[in-house]
């Protein structure tokens, strides 16, 4: 039986640059991955975007390190993954939805992040054609940013290979072996893998790997559909966010990727729960007319593809990230909530640091525990 | 600015529509109202229709069918795939460079749903199969809904100015493709239950029981359906060679579209590339359209379509080169050469053998892959679904017909209707769709008495039988061993040489001798389905079955019969090469000489892969191995199959390059395609005015 330091069960968002960055401190680390190659599960689903404009301290800490990380990888590492610092614009019509989104601002700035309201002038500005009847201004974030999530992933993993992570494609997990607490092996439908951490990164499916050691893990999947257009000459830099809802759903996003095309999701309502990833009939008419009274001039463009993709929820729409109580050796990083991508790099030292350094980030351990209250509410997720 | 059109067809007629007036890059252009803006602009001889971001590359027409994106111009200020965009008055187009800028259209209009149909069972393409499908459905009570992307049903048999193989009885066995279209489309459109949606593409098949169709290029509309069918035929597969995508190399597809169908001479001179019947009838339709061709390739060591037309297209004078390469295709912004050699046994090209052709073409027909992915997304939605035609598998148009009634016999059964499959259905269909049999040559005999007797030069098994069927005395007979259409035909009894054997004949292998007044000398009745200006008296350059020369004929007689659009020429040659003449030769030799010396850089590593993205090998072999790529979808990440095509034509390619770099074939995993089908500007999604 092959012996490593950690075993990272998932070669997605989280679990590629975990480990990369455990595999950086010196330990030896397998990834085991169910799918067929890299990035193959809601990576490549993900539509690209980062920000650190969250709410809530411990993701606002996570995604600015994630931030700071990419910000690196073409300079220091040599990767291109289309990174764009576009900024998030929401755009606001709606004076409710003003209010609740200046009342956010306090907390944001506090926590030292660069947003603030603008004018309807700059918001113009800033997205040249956006609908200017009605429009009170928005919030504008201007390090957040976009990159291709299939490059992101294609880089975590070349600079895994490069650190010795081995990768075994096509392999299931389907349990575990246990000394009197600690986890000793994990057992895959092809071998038994020796290790002494398990980091489960398993997105939606991260709670069925808890489960195979007895742990609830609250994460449940919805799925959003997305889709991606033609591309064009360059139009837009920043993500868009319209979260004024309408009777059918939420929220909705779009920006112009690096390569000139526009890629674009919605949150449908109600939340279609469960893993089914098949493309629908629903989503087209439910997102492009949204689209379109926003922001008339996308008429003109061509929709190319569409898809769909899970959001691996939890109640309260936080991570949860941290070591099993009940399960020596076993680190859960799941229920992204969909933010798997800005979140996974700037994880993944907080991670090589508590399990290669046992230096445990007291904030984010303590916001994100898998034994907190799930009651609460993240105000903007 | 030159206008290359076909005006004298042999076969097709040259209705001429309203001729209109246009710009391309400012420059004033003449066309045909509603003929697609690509012929159009091909039969004003531009051949470069957009700049590649990559490479600053000229992309010409390539599939002329809104698969691929190459075609792409600027029409009024908007990107439009130039090959399904209807022609008219004033429009205003501009070559596309790179990517197109967004117009700054920002007057809010108002969105409209989809419009919801409902039906039993939707047909995704009405070719051969789907119509036959759709009918034997509406003949037994059920509602269909079939939607074919081209304005006329019939699917390729449009294109198909040949006479068809098969049987008379069940497909049409001895008429023209295009003709045997019409009679499909014209009893399809006579049923009542059955509703046709042409110019309308499925973009997509979706888990709730819906499709989205991009409904006459002007609307997004939703199908509600019980059960699914997919017959919408096959992609043509492309090929790696360094050049492949410059300016005229074509799909056979599209060259027969640009040809037979909008009838733009689209080239001067052409190299054919397979063997099969598509590359085979490719080289005869080009020589109808008096395009020249200076050969036909093949990497097999054998010829895979049927042997009457190879032979028809070499004693027409076209040699076929087997187990050759493509080397290349060169030229400045459009092909201006290319480069053939010999293989070895590996089929690795031997360059010492190679030679070069000027042409300013190269046609692919190196064979094609069912379009069955929504047959998967049927499964996968778990509706009762069944592909039918090429979708299913690659046959000839003959076999789709009978296919497609099967299809639609199964689909009423598996919908719960009592009703009986004919056991003969799936004989014959097995019969149509035989690969070619066993090659028998058979001895030729001079008739001892006056009057005609047919020689067939037909000498090898294949499912066709219109001759049996119009002789006037019923002389002509099938035998063989294997007591179906597939046997070859026999003359006993009497003939009047009245010729309907000749002119039905869709091999063209049939002719009429008899012994000549003269001592010494016989006359040959030679079917000719081309336009000539053959005189009595005139000497005619005549050749044997396969295409051998022997020697001069002179013109006795020449008759035109209107109904089969053929011309019976009759030679008298002398005797001891009588039974050997098979047809004319028709093209000089001159046409098909290479250059003296042959002119090439072989680079096989620069060929394209992706079309869209325009990756080549060499792009992708490095990141193949710098990533341990076996999984196509991974590949995405270098944006293979990420272009407006979604992977359809580079995913045949890409298993060859991963094992060029090292991966074993059975670890290779296949590429997803996604929808949508066609892209569709969100303003027709949202049914905005």
């Amino acid at each position: 039986m092959k012996i490593y330091d950690v075993i990272v069960i998932g070669a997605g968002s989280v679990g590629l640059p975990a480990a990369y960055s455990l595999a950086k401190k010196g330990l030896s680390v397998a990834v085991v991955e169910k799918l067929t190659s890299v990035g193959q599960g809601e990576n490549k689903a993900a539509i690209g975007g980062i920000r650190a404009t969250h709410s809530d301290p411990a993701k606002i800490k996570i995604s600015k390190a994630s931030l700071a990380f990419i910000r690196r990888l073409k300079s220091e590492f040599g990767q291109n993954v289309d990174y764009v610092e576009g900024g998030y614009l929401f755009p606001v019509y709606q004076p409710e939805i003003a209010d609740s989104l200046k009342k956010l601002l306090v907390t944001q700035k506090k926590a030292d992040l660069n947003i603030d309201w603008i004018s309807p002038e700059d918001v113009q500005e800033i997205a040249p054609g956006i609908k200017r009847e009605g429009l009170l201004g928005g919030t504008f974030s201007p390090n957040d940013g976009h990159l291709s999530s299939l490059k992101l992933a294609g880089a975590f993993y070349r600079m895994a290979l490069h650190e010795g992570v081995n990768f075994l494609f096509n392999t299931k997990v389907i349990g575990f072996e246990r000394g009197k607490q600690r986890v000793t092996a994990v057992k895959t439908d092809r071998e038994s893998l020796g290790t002494s951490w398990v980091v489960n990164a398993a997105g939606a499916y991260g709670r069925d790997i808890g489960l195979m050691v007895g742990t609830e893990l609250p994460v449940y999947p919805d799925s959003h559909e997305a889709g991606v257009t033609e591309p064009v000459r360059p139009f837009l830099e920043p993500m868009i966010v319209d979260i004024e809802p309408d009777e059918y759903s939420d929220n909705y996003y779009f920006y112009q990727s690096k390569e000139g095309s526009v890629i674009f999701c919605i949150t449908p309502r109600p939340k279609r729960m469960g893993t089914d990833i098949r493309s629908t009939s629903e989503f087209l008419p439910m997102v492009v007319p949204r689209m379109l009274n926003l922001y008339p001039r996308l008429r003109n463009l061509k929709v190319r593809r569409i898809w769909r993709g899970l959001y691996p929820n939890t109640p309260d729409g936080r991570p949860i990230v941290g070591y099993d109580k009940e399960v020596q050796g076993m680190f859960h990083a799941v229920g992204m909530c969909g933010q798997g991508l800005m979140l996974g790099p700037g994880l993944a030292e907080i991670i090589a640091q508590a399990i290669a350094e046992g230096q445990e980030d007291q904030e984010v351990f303590a916001e994100l525990s898998l034994y907190r209250d799930f009651s609460g509410q993240e105000l903007l997720k | 600015m030159i206008t290359i059109r076909i005006t004298d067809h042999p076969i097709l007629d040259n209705a001429v529509g309203n001729i209109i007036s246009f710009t391309f890059n400012g420059q004033e252009m003449r066309g045909q109202e509603g003929e697609m803006v690509s012929s159009a602009l091909a039969a004003n001889g531009v051949r470069s229709f957009s700049i590649h971001k990559v490479g600053d590359a000229p992309q010409g027409i390539f599939c002329a069918n809104g698969q691929c994106a190459q075609c792409t111009v600027i029409i009024n200020g908007h990107s439009q795939k130039s090959c399904v965009t209807p022609l008219a008055e004033g429009m205003e187009i501009e070559t596309l460079v790179h990517f197109p800028e967004l117009p700054a259209d920002d007057v809010p209009r108002k969105s409209h749903k989809p419009q919801e149909l409902t039906c039993d069972v939707l047909i995704v393409g009405g070719g051969p199969s789907g119509i036959t499908a759709a009918i034997e459905l509406s003949e037994q009570g059920f509602s269909v809904i079939l939607v074919d992307d081209k304005d006329k049903l019939g699917g390729k048999l449009v294109l198909q100015t040949h006479k068809f193989f098969g049987s008379m009885a069940d497909c049409y066995a001895g008429t023209r493709g295009t003709n045997i279209g019409e009679i499909l489309e014209k009893e399809i459109r006579s049923r009542e239950n059955t509703h046709i949606m042409t110019n309308s593409t499925v973009a997509a098949i979706y888990s709730d029981g819906k499709a989205g169709v991009y409904e006459n290029n002007r609307y997004y509309t939703h199908i509600s359906f019980e059960a699914l069918i997919v017959a919408a035929g096959a992609r043509e597969r492309s090929l790696l060679f360094p050049g492949n995508d410059l300016p005229g190399v074509f799909g056979a597809g599209a060259f027969q579209t640009l040809v037979n169908r909008d009838l733009v001479k689209a080239s001067e001179r052409v190299l054919v590339v397979g063997c099969g019947n598509v590359g085979l009838i490719g080289a005869y339709h080009a020589l109808q359209a008096g395009i020249e061709v200076v050969g036909i390739i093949d990497i097999a060591p054998n010829i895979s379509g049927y042997k009457v037309h190879a032979d028809k297209i070499q004693r027409m004078g076209v040699p076929i080169y087997l187990e050759h390469t493509l080397i290349c295709a060169e030229g400045e912004g459009r092909v201006e050469r290319a480069t053939i050699a010999q293989v070895d046994e590996d089929w690795n090209p031997l360059l010492e053998t190679a030679k070069t052709f000027a042409v300013d073409t190269v046609l692919i027909a190196v064979g094609l892959t069912s379009a069955d992915e929504y047959y998967s997304a049927g499964v996968e939605g778990g509706f009762p679904a069944l592909k039918t035609g090429d979708a299913y598998e690659i046959a000839e148009a003959s076999s789709a017909m009978i296919g497609g009634k099967i299809t639609g016999r199964k689909m009423a059964r598996l919908l719960g209707k009592d009703i009986s499959m004919p056991p003969e259905w799936d004989e014959k269909a097995e019969i149509l769709k035989s690969a070619p049999g066993k090659v028998e040559k058979r001895e030729i005999l001079l008739p001892d008495e006056d009057g005609y007797r047919p020689v067939f030069h037909c000498h090898q098994e294949i499912p066709c039988n219109p001759c049996t069927s119009v002789c006037p005395h019923d002389s002509i007979h099938l035998t063989g061993n294997t007591n179906t259409i597939m046997d070859l035909p026999e003359f006993q009894g009497k003939c009047i040489g009245c010729g309907l054997c000749v002119l039905i004949c869709p091999g063209l292998a049939i002719t009429l001798i008899r012994r000549s007044t003269k001592p010494g000398l016989v006359e040959i009745v030679l079917p000719h389905e081309f336009n000539h200006s053959y005189q009595v008296g005139n000497h005619l350059p005549l050749r044997d079955c396969e295409g051998l020369p022997l020697g001069m004929g002179v013109v006795r007689e020449t008759r035109f019969n209107n109904k089969h659009r053929t011309h019976l020429i009759t030679v008298e040659v002398p005797e001891n090469i009588g039974t050997k003449v098979a047809g004319i030769q028709t093209q000089e030799e001159k046409v098909t000489v290479p250059l003296p010396e042959p002119r090439y850089s072989y680079l096989p590593e620069n060929a394209i892969v992706c079309r869209c993205e325009r990756i080549s090998v060499s792009e992708l072999l490095e990141f193949i191995r710098e990533n341990k790529v076996e999984d196509l979808n991974q590949l995405k990440a270098a944006r293979l199959g990420m272009g407006a095509c979604g992977g359809k034509t580079c995913f045949d390619l890409v298993p060859r390059v991963l094992q060029q770099a090292g991966v074993k074939k059975d670890a290779i995993v296949p590429g997803t395609l996604r929808p949508l089908a066609v892209e569709i500007s969100m303003g027709t999604i949202a049914n905005q005015e």
